[in-house]
């Protein structure tokens, strides 16, 4: 099951994560960047590792790896904080500062059994079947994504930005976002509010006018709403006719008729390129500025 | 009451105030003789959260005001029930700070900050709901399962007692109750394999004088609804502050989830006395009777929520009762004399049990456990509701509570089981939202005399608001977008509201400050109280 998008709640579940990180046994410490894993391949390792990564990291990165409501999919073979052993090691234990990546005070065997576990689960890398440059060409020109997406800085802002949709999703779902866009929703975390998703809203005003956009934010009493256009709009809802969530995406449905197999494969190809640049990591992994 | 005599209740009870803040257990018996004061938890001993005042009320409610506003610094989920006691405001934080505040401009009289460990087992986060006061004392737990009396006129520390060991899952948020001369305190820890337990300590000296564990040991009657030794790591904590009967002198206190909560099959049986609610003698620690709403629960349906204590006709007699609506999504009325069950209705979709039996037992459906590829079972892991305050209000004769509308997939492998190792999570699984359903939550209420939903008012979203009833015919509660909302008693209607920017996970209270009715709330890390304009 692809659990990018379930809903946030604030769950004993959902606190989880915050809960866990708070117990500590010893801590590891930070493996040399060399470091293998001494457990690599050990059939009991990567069982303690799959108990260890349901409980403390399925709740973002989702059952099985496959991503999750805010941690990417771990099995794409893409590993935007390093793929070597170690740099998985050191990404668990670090935590990814600036992200909602915690620290994991996990002893090092714990964080060896979760390592264990991920090459398990860890695709090889796709190559891309299309051609990235035309698929730019696709993305910017005839299949229209641009006016609703951003790339490094171009494009429209109803939906999600895509900067480095390639580190964080494999070729499947990106295959599936484009042909069957309702399927799965994907959540706007801009607030912080990851009950937010980006849903399609229309609501009738008073006067009869239907506005039909993606939520911005709401609460019990107020809709704040970015139309098509891209206008936001302030709405009170006692003051509306109707508010309806239709539970799907704006984004229209790319069927082989409106995006030809062979087109699909470059515009994939393209979305596989875009990539977060390596951070790149000093020894011993210090972030004070 | 009328509003004149309120008004004159509250002239005499000023010109006494300043004096001395002596909180007698004669006072805390007779709390709502004194609704002026926020004396305890729930208010009062019944569990009602019900304020008398009415100078605020469902035709002035518009015209509510900003008095203060008391930014606290800490950061988290303050989860917090203040006590008002005698012009000062009483209030802990996440974190076990706490402030005792001068109630009528909002400015603190002095902060106690507690040194925790670094290393906490805490499933849920460092939150706290509140202190106990007794004497010119307080009483707090601590995430640490120490619990804490400090001088309510400096916050210095007059006792620190170990109550349990941090190390193994066990801590404090919940607020304890005072019983006579004794606290009365339960435990978190039910994500950790604990062995849940409610404990009394003597006011003065700090000294423990009863603990009863929720979980029988090896011999007592119930220890056999537990297989093998899971009983010793089965949870069961009790972290929400429980309700007492001062005429029949008996403790309502309900249980927590059976651990770990979504795998079952190591603790086959009723795992009594989990997601029950136990009645015991407070001198004693002794139990009276227990009932148990969900036997054997997978969902982690915790049932630690405020027992309401009313009394009303049911089928022409007289009756003692007292209500629960239940995290399993049944409303239940008991007999809080004999613990007979009398009445359980669901209030959100329910799927299940097909209904509960004449004894309240949950016929429960196939094919509902938790499985390695996921069930879908409503209400979710959350609950049909959760530990947010309820409210019984004895004009409306309705209980009000917040509920919600949404299911969950509760995965579960038993090859995937982790073994059980102190302190560490101990919870067989996980349980996700389902994909493409939205959740929504509604106050609700409810006549328990039949257990049906008289109104309801939706709010958006994931709201963790507790609800809070007044003689004004108002119900105040909140969502999780920041709305402080006022509603019709009667009809659900929504009144008043305001934005407060940061979400609500507490209940009101209610208080009176030289004869005027303050209402206060803490939305994020701060506490607002509101009050009608002066004449």
């Amino acid at each position: 099951m692809r659990m990018g998008t379930i809903r946030v709640r604030l769950t004993l579940a959902a606190v989880l994560i915050g809960g866990s990180t708070l117990h500590l046994s010893a801590q590891a410490a930070a493996p040399a960047a060399e470091q293998r894993n001494p457990l690599a391949g050990d059939a009991s390792a990567i069982r303690s590792g799959t108990v260890l990564f349901r409980q403390e990291c399925a709740y973002c990165h989702g059952v099985g790896a496959r991503g999750g409501f805010r941690g990417p999919d771990l099995t794409t073979g893409s590993w935007t904080h390093g793929g070597a052993d170690a740099d998985l090691a050191r990404t668990i234990l670090d935590g990814v500062p600036g992200t909602a990546m915690p620290p994991h005070r996990l002893t090092s065997e714990e964080i060896w059994q979760i390592v264990s576990y991920l090459r398990t689960v860890q695709q090889p890398p796709s190559t891309p079947i299309g051609d990235p440059q035309r698929g730019e060409a696709i993305f910017f020109g005839a299949g229209g994504c641009a006016s609703c997406h951003i790339v490094k800085g171009r494009g429209g802002r109803l939906g999600p930005e895509l900067s480095t949709v390639g580190s964080a999703r494999p070729r499947a779902y990106l295959v599936e976002s484009i042909r069957q866009p309702a399927r799965h929703l994907a959540e706007n975390h801009v607030f912080g509010d990851s009950s937010l998703r980006y849903d399609t809203v229309t609501v009738v005003t008073a006067d009869g006018r239907s506005i039909v956009g993606v939520p911005m934010n709401e609460d019990t009493f107020t809709l704040q709403l970015m139309d098509t256009s891209e206008r936001v709009h302030s709405l009170d809802k006692k003051t509306l006719k109707s508010v309806r969530h239709e539970n799907r995406s704006l984004m229209p449905a790319y069927d082989a008729a409106k995006l030809p197999d062979a087109d699909l494969d470059h515009l994939v190809a393209y979305l596989q390129s875009l990539r977060t640049a390596p951070v790149a990591r000093t020894k011993g992994g210090s972030y004070e500025n | 009451m009328k509003t004149e005599s309120i008004a004159l209740a509250l002239a005499l009870c000023l010109a006494a105030a300043p004096a001395a803040a002596q909180v007698t257990s004669e006072r805390l018996a007779n709390a709502s003789a004194e609704p002026q004061q926020w004396l305890m938890y729930s208010g009062s001993y019944d569990g009602s959260r019900f304020s008398p005042l009415d100078q605020i009320n469902r035709t002035n409610v518009q015209r509510l005001a900003l008095q203060w506003v008391l930014q606290t610094g800490v950061r988290g989920r303050h989860e917090t029930t203040p006590l008002v006691i005698d012009g000062v405001m009483y209030l802990t934080t996440p974190q076990n700070h706490a402030y005792a505040v001068d109630v009528r401009t909002g400015r603190p009289l002095w902060h106690y900050e507690r040194t925790l460990p670094k290393e906490m087992s805490l499933c849920c986060g460092p939150q706290n709901r509140g202190f106990a006061a007794l004497g010119d004392r307080l009483f707090m737990g601590t995430l640490d399962a120490h619990v804490v009396s400090l001088d309510a006129r400096t916050g210095r520390v007059r006792w620190d007692v170990a109550a349990a060991d941090a190390d193994k899952g066990y801590s404090f948020t919940g607020a304890p109750l005072v019983v006579k001369d004794k606290i009365v305190i339960g435990v978190a820890g039910g994500e950790y394999g604990v062995r849940g337990f409610i404990d009394a300590y003597e006011a003065d000296s700090g000294k423990r004088a009863w603990r009863f564990y929720t979980i029988p040991g090896e011999g007592e009657p119930g220890n056999d609804t537990w297989k093998g030794d899971s009983w010793k790591r089965g949870g069961a904590p009790t972290w929400v502050t429980g309700s007492y009967d001062p005429t029949l002198n008996l403790l309502y206190w309900g249980t927590g989830n059976p651990g770990p909560q979504m795998y079952g099959a190591n603790r086959l049986g009723d795992n009594l006395y989990s997601d029950s609610l136990v009645a015991l003698d407070p001198d004693t620690g002794k139990l009276k009777w227990h009932f148990q709403f969900t036997p054997h629960d997978v969902h982690d349906w915790d049932s630690t929520h405020t027992p309401i204590l009313f009394d009303d006709t049911i089928a022409g007699t007289p009756r003692k009762l007292v209500a629960v609506a239940n995290r399993n999504g049944f409303f239940y009325v008991l007999d809080r004399v004999t613990g007979a069950f009398l009445l359980g209705r669901p209030y959100t979709q329910v799927t299940w049990a097909k209904e509960v039996d004449a004894n309240g037992r949950p016929i429960v459906l196939p094919n509902t456990d938790p499985s390695p590829n996921g069930t879908r079972v409503c209400p979710s892991g959350t609950g049909g509701t959760n530990w947010h305050s309820p409210s019984y209000s004895p004009r409306t004769h309705l209980v009000y509570f917040f509920s919600y509308e949404q299911c969950d997939t509760f995965l579960s492998d038993e090859k995937l089981e982790p073994p059980y190792q102190p302190g560490r999570l101990f919870i067989g699984s996980a349980f996700f939202g389902v994909p493409e359903e939205r959740s929504e939550s509604a106050v609700r209420a409810v006549d328990p005399k039949t257990g049906t939903v008289k109104w309801e008012f939706r709010e958006y979203a994931d709201a963790w608001a507790g609800v809070f009833s007044t003689a004004g015919g108002l119900v105040f509660s909140g969502d999780g977008q920041g709305n402080f909302i006022a509603l019709d008693a009667e009809s659900g209607r929504d009144l008043w509201h305001v934005q407060l920017g940061a979400s609500i996970h507490t209940a009101a209270v209610s208080f009176a400050v030289d004869g005027r009715q303050h209402v206060a709330i803490v939305a994020g890390d701060a506490v607002f109280a509101f009050a009608l304009p002066r004449q």
